[in-house]
Order: C-alpha cells, then structure tokens, then sequence
C-alpha cells in the first residue's frame, strides 16, 4: 500500500536565516498510523509541519527543495485551500486560529469553505463538536471559553472538513494539565478510526507512548525513528539530544539495569523480580533534611492576611487566603486553570489590591505603596518574555527598570552586567533581543527583573515552549539564584519541575487554597490532588504505592536498596 | 475585559435581518445629518436611544459613555468659537454657534450609539453575510469583519503589556506630556510586535481550513427577509422621505448661522 505521507529529500531554509530548518528530510508514514515528532527547539519540527500543505514555501517564503506527496497528490501543484480537505493543521497558539463569534460558526467556517450543503455542514458541526466533548457550548462565545476548551474548538473546527490527516503542532504546551488529558483522551478516540492518520509534534513523552512511529528531529534532520519502546528505551539518546525521557525509564537506567519499563505496571513487575526494598532509614533522613531547610529561611518577606478578591462584576476570585513567605523559600503555586494563581501571584507586586484583606511585602501594606517600590522587592516574570521585550539592544533591555530608577550611569552598568552573569548571557549584550531563541529570551526577562535587585522573584509558567535542556538551565539558574538568597515563587503546571525543584507547594482550586505544605506532603496526597486535577509525575506516583513519596530520579537512587 | 460588543438577547430587534439593521443604520445617519438645529437632532437623538432600550443593549454605553460626554464638550467648545452667528454674546461666540456646537455634539454621540447598538445586536458573521448579500465581495466583507473582532484581542494583549511594563516599575502618570509619550514606546512595540504574528498566524490558520477553496462558499447561517424586516424598511423609507421633504422645506436650520 501506498504510504500517506511521503516526504523525499525535504530542505527549506527561512528567508534571511544562516541555517537550513530543516535539510534533506526523507519520511514516509503510512495511512492511518499515528506519528510523533520529537526534537529540541528549532529541530524543524513546525516547520516540517508548515511544509506538508504547502503553507512553506508558498506563504511563508524561502529556499525550498524537495517534494512532498499526500494521498499521492504532489503538494507544490496544489494551492494551500485545496489541501484542506486532505491535511488539517491544529497549531499551538489557539488564540490566534479561532476568529468567530460563536462555537458553531468557528466550525461551520471550514465545510462553509467547501461549499458543503447547510444540512450537510449541520451534520459535521454535530459531529466534531461531539468528539471534542462541546457539544453544549454551541452557542457560546469562544472568547468566554477557557484555554483547554478553545484548543478542542480549533480541533473540531478542523475536524468538521474531516482531512484525511490531522497536524497537531504541539497543541498541549499553552494548557494545564486537565487541559493536557482532554486533547490526549480525543487523540486517542480519533485513533480508533483507522482510516485518519494523525501527526503530532509533543515534549512530554509519557504522553505519547501508545504512538505507533516516534521521529526524533534535530539541526532540521531526522535522527531515528521507531516504535516508542524502543526509542524511549534508548535514555543517553534521549538526553543528549535534550527531550527528556520517560523518568520511570530513566531511573532503571541510571539504576544499571537492562530492562528497562516504560509504564508504572512494568516498573512495579522489575522491583518484585529483582526483589528491590525502600529504605526507610534513608526517606526519615529525607525528611530530616526537609525540616531542617525549613527552620533556615530568614524573616518573612510576604505576609498576606485573610486576602479576597473580587473582579467588578462580582465574581470572587480568591477567598479568605493567608499565608506567609519567608526569606530564602523556593515555592510553587500549583492549581488547574481559573483557579487563581495568576491572580494571587499578582497581588505580590501589587499590581493587583485585594478587595478585602491586607498582604504586607517586607512589612510595608502595598495599599500604602507604590509599583516602582515594589519592584525592588518583588519582580515578577511574565509567561510570555515577548510581551515585555520591546528594546533594540538587550543592554537597553536590562536597563529599562535601574534608568526608570533613576540610577547613576555606573550603577546602572554594573547591573545590567551583574544580571546578565546571572542568567549566563553575557555575550548577548549588544544583540538585538528579537534575534534570541525562546529560551534566551525567557532568561532575558528574568535578567531584565534581576537588574532591580528584588528581594523575590515571581514567575509566571516559567516553562512553556522550553525543551528540556532550555527548562533545566532555567530551573538551575532559578536554584542557583535562589542559593544567593533570592526567595523564588513559581506559578507552574509541570509538577515534576515541583518536584524536582520546590520545597514548598501551594495548591490552589476554586480560589482557596487547599494545601500549603513542604512538596513531599503534598505529593503524599495524591487521591486528593487528582480532585483538582492535578496529575502526578509516574515516577512520584510509583513511590507511592509503597508509600514512600519520592520527588526525583536522584532521591530513589538513595532510597532503593539493590541487593 | 471584553471589548466584543454583541449582546446576545432575544429581543425584536436583534431578530431583524442584517440588512435591515444596516438600512436603519444608514437611516438614522442620514436623518441626524440634515438638520442644522439642535431640537431636530435631539428628537433623532431620542429616537436612537429608544432603539437602545427595545433592544436592551444601552449597558454597552457603560464604556464609552466618558468619551462621548468628552468628545461633545469639546465639538460645543469649537463650534462655539468658530462658527459664526448674528447675536454675538461674547468675543465669537454667538447664540447660533452655540446652538450649532451642541446639535453637531448631538449628532455625534447619536451616531457613536446608533454605531454601537447595531454592533451590540448583530454578530460578525451576520454582519459579513448581511454585507455580501448587498453586493460586497466575501473577502472584503470578511476582512472587514476581523477587523473589528481583533479589536477586542489587541486590548487583550494591550492590557498584559501594560501590566508586565508596569511591574517593571513604569509609571504611566509621571512626568510632562514628551517624557510620557516617550512611555509608550515599551507598551507599543511588543503590541505591534504581537499583533503581527497573531495575524500571521490567523492568515496560516485561514489557509489551512480552506479559505477560498472553491468560487462560490456556501454559508451556514441563514438570512431571511421576514414580514417585519418589510415592514420597518417600509417605515423607514418613508420616514427618511418626510425628513428629506422637511428639510427641502426649510425646516431645522438655524437663522442667522454663518458657517
């Protein structure tokens, strides 16, 4: 049979770019398998996506070779618009894609394009709206509807012309976790239909073990290709490529042993076989050295006492919250979407008063004080580095808060070098900030925060769009700040970076808080996370069914006996 | 925030065809445009917010109402001084020009209303549909509809702008009016930066869901002319005949304005 994609000898290369995305790209994926793409930043994985109907080279321009056949059509013969019917694109930024004013017309758009018949688009409606799980939303606003619902709404909008391949480019990194399940559940539900062949770009590998091809992307070339048992097996790859694997995998790897599981079932089937113990004196040390971190922090820097708030129509966001954060703390605030983290994190800085309650940042109410004082104790790290990005150089950029500070030219100098040494971009001084990957851009904006001195570092969803390698020279320049007395505070849905990095774990659901204790207690109570839908990592969730609650790869090295 | 105006309510007028909303549109402008005295253009005034109030979509005001009241104080203030008049008061302003200022402040708000009561009860598609039925080609009417729904996301994006820039201490209200403009450089070019590349994408988005795919789309929404869009054209017609007729009479102006 002939194979529904085929790409032969694939190279595109962006308009005023040095580097080829992606470069002599060979790739055949047969009628309804579903494929996986996996890669670092720029690997060239969106942009194999954009290839496949025509939207490069013939939207987006540059240098392009190569051929690209679907369902046997040559694509450079075919206008974009008529490939709609054969390949659907989901894309990542789900905002941007939806433009109707109402749920049923975003997904009549597509069959209306088709000149389709009204009964016969009432029919696709119905149906895509069902598998997605909206059907009662119909006649809702799309702006009304939270994140994880909009991105079901770009999928059935693009479900309702029924391609005969679905594109989804990464469409879980901008959603919370319960946001993450839904599209994982409709994939799976697609799946069934054998005749839809379905390609996906995605970070998270625990997510996509029951792909049928997983293809590793990197520098624009496929590096191996493979069913998932055996490409997640192969840990070292993995790593030095920086996608991070499956870390249930990565334990028995790092443990020396052959077999290696990729699930919980078949990790707990090798502990019984080789007969492996938890050592309880270890954990108790564990926890010995959580208490004692504990006793060490310094003064408390944020005190907020019975806080509510309220938007004007009425609306609570938060109820009755107090709490108090001391000196030298790494914390997490965690919680599904619309339950106010966000909105808590900004009342830190004062960018946001409470409407009842009082919240003190190093004593002074921040009623009584003002967002340019604040901002020397409290900066705050917006989830997206380009809504504040605006300068030409990054210089400029680092020196937009100590100049609005009014500070002598020397100070200012000093700052900006003594932020950029912080982040490790020293080197990018004089480069324009638009020219930075997406992890640099990230660090620049915490340098840009650094350069106020602040006491507290607030962020904001620190790891969307970071591959793992960009994610963990964050979270290490984020502890390494935090062990020069930084009190760091994220606001995050990856639970295992809580795991790995945060001592201390806020939850919040429903606008109140519902835990506030050191990461392992939290993690203890798994039943009750999931309530808020919060899922925890496999690796945690394996420790404890034997009741140990284990927070990385490193602390089950020290745990588990191996006799 | 949200900026998207439309209302969904059933009343008899959201009902109404698209193209029937557009001619009372059209209607009330003309109307307000031909008289020059401000008792004329207050009883077109009264009407619009009649229509308001049938159509339960007056709430929308809540955010502009600020701006109208601004906007008609300086249109009085101007026309005051610079239209001229017989009866002088004091200086150049004279009984007419004041009369004058406050029909054309009349005429403004009402159009500003008249405006946002057609978008508070008519979506962006019917809208586009409405157009295209009087003749204006599909992509035109389409551009013209996003237009108008990517007001509502660049206010969205506007205001986290704002809040990153000013976490990072900018005050807006410091300082004489250069170094503020100065300000707005941090907030404009990631706006204008964003702005792009959601458009962009939007333009991907629209290609890949098969935007002009064929000639002739076909259209989901369904607009009918029912006995009551007959009817109210009927009135309307005659309605603007009379004022035309009025106004041909000598009706409405105001003695002794110079202009």
């Amino acid at each position: 049979m002939e194979n529904i994609i085929s790409l032969r000898g694939l190279t595109f290369k962006y308009k005023n770019s040095k580097k080829k995305a992606i470069d002599s790209v060979n790739l055949e994926i047969g009628k309804g398998k579903l494929a996986v793409i996996m890669g670092p930043s720029s690997a060239g994985k969106s942009t194999l996506c954009l290839t496949l109907n025509g939207l490069i080279p013939k939207l987006i321009k540059g240098e392009f070779h190569g051929n690209v056949f679907l369902a046997g059509k040559k694509i450079s013969e075919h206008q974009v618009s008529e490939l709609a019917p054969v390949i659907g694109h989901v894309f990542q930024d789900f905002e941007s894609q939806l433009f109707s004013t109402n749920v049923e017309l975003e997904v009549a758009f597509g069959p209306e394009n088709l000149g389709l018949e009204r009964s016969e688009i009432k029919r696709r409606i119905d149906n895509a709206l069902s598998l997605v799980g909206l059907s009662d939303f119909k006649h809702r606003q799309p702006a009304t509807l939270s994140g994880g619902e909009k991105q079901r709404l770009a999928i059935a909008s693009i479900l309702s012309i029924e391609p005969e391949i679905l594109c989804f480019d990464e469409p879980t990194t901008d959603l919370d976790p319960e946001g993450k399940e839904n599209i994982f559940r409709i994939c799976r539900k697609l799946k069934k239909d054998s005749s839809r062949t379905m390609l996906f770009v995605e970070h998270e590998t625990e997510e996509v073990l029951d792909a049928d091809l997983i293809i590793i992307m990197k520098d624009g070339k496929i590096l191996k290709d493979g069913i998932p048992e055996q490409i997640f097996k192969d840990v070292k790859l993995l790593k030095d490529i920086g996608i991070m694997p499956p870390q249930i995998t990565e334990l028995f790897y790092e443990l020396g042993f052959d077999e290696l599981p990729l699930t919980e079932d078949h990790a707990v089937g090798i502990i019984k076989k080789r007969n492996l113990k938890f050592s309880k004196k270890r954990y108790q040390e564990l926890i010995e050295k959580d208490k004692k971190r504990s006793q060490n922090y310094g003064n408390v820097i944020i005190k907020i006492e019975s806080l509510h708030y309220s938007y004007k129509d009425g609306n609570e966001i938060l109820k009755d919250i107090t709490l108090s954060i001391r000196k030298g703390e790494f914390l997490s605030i965690i919680g599904s979407n619309g339950g106010g983290k966000t909105t808590l994190a900004k009342h830190f800085n004062g960018l946001l008063l409470p409407t009842e309650g009082n919240i003190y940042t190093n004593g002074k109410n921040t009623k009584e004080s003002n967002l340019k004082e604040l901002s020397q104790i409290v900066g705050f790290v917006f989830q997206n580095p380009d809504h504040q990005i605006f300068a030409q150089t990054v210089f400029e950029e680092v020196s937009f808060t100590p100049k609005l500070l009014g500070l002598p030219e020397q100070e200012i100098e000093k700052r900006v070098r003594e932020s950029l040494e912080a982040v490790s971009m020293t080197g990018f001084i004089n480069a324009d900030p638009f020219s930075l990957t997406k992890g640099e851009r990230q660090r620049l904006a915490v340098a840009s925060v650094l350069s106020a001195k602040p006491e507290v570092i607030v962020l904001d969803e620190p790891s969307t769009g970071l591959d793992y390698k960009e994610l963990s020279s964050m979270m290490e320049l984020l502890k390494d700040l935090n062990s020069k007395g930084h009190t760091i505070i994220i606001i995050t849905h990856s639970l295992h970076v809580v795991a790995s990095y945060c001592y201390r774990t806020i939850v919040i659901n429903g606008g109140e808080i519902i835990f506030d204790l050191t990461t392992r207690e939290v993690f203890q109570k798994e039943r009750e996370l999931l309530k808020a839908h919060l899922k925890l990592p496999r690796l945690t969730s394996l420790g404890n069914r034997y009741g140990y609650t284990l927070l990385s790869v490193d602390e089950f090295k020290q745990v588990l006996e191996i006799r | 925030m949200n900026l998207y105006l439309y209302l969904e309510k059933k009343t008899s007028v959201h009902g109404l065809d698209p193209r029937t909303k557009i001619f009372i549109l059209f209607v009330t402008f003309i109307i307000a445009l031909l008289y020059q005295h401000p008792l004329y253009s207050f009883a077109v005034f009264f009407l619009v917010l009649l229509h308001g109030l049938i159509s339960k979509t007056l709430i929308n005001l809540k955010i502009v109402w600020r701006l109208i009241l601004l906007i008609d104080f300086l249109t009085i203030l101007i026309w005051s001084i610079t239209a001229g008049g017989e009866n002088i008061i004091v200086w150049r302003i004279s009984i007419q020009s004041i009369l004058y200022g406050i029909s054309s402040a009349m005429k403004i708000s009402l159009m500003i209303i008249a405006g946002i009561i057609f978008l508070s009860t008519t979506k962006n598609e019917e809208m586009a549909l409405g157009l295209i039925r009087l003749g204006i080609p599909y992509r035109m009417s389409f551009v013209f509809s996003t237009a108008l729904r990517l007001v509502p996301t660049l206010a969205g994006t506007g205001a986290t702008v704002i809040q990153a820039q000013r976490s990072r201490g900018l005050d807006l209200d410091e300082g004489n009016i250069f170094e503020r403009v100065r300000k707005y450089i941090p907030l404009l070019v990631p706006i204008f930066l964003s702005t792009i590349r959601s458009t962009n994408l939007l333009a991907q988005a629209l290609e890949s869901k098969g935007f002009g795919y064929k000639e002739k789309r076909s259209f989901y929404l369904m607009l009918e002319f029912k006995v009551r869009d007959y009817i109210l054209i009927f009135f309307l017609l005659i309605l603007l005949l009379i004022n035309v007729y009025l106004r041909l009479k000598g009706y409405g102006r105001i003695e002794g304005l110079r202009m």
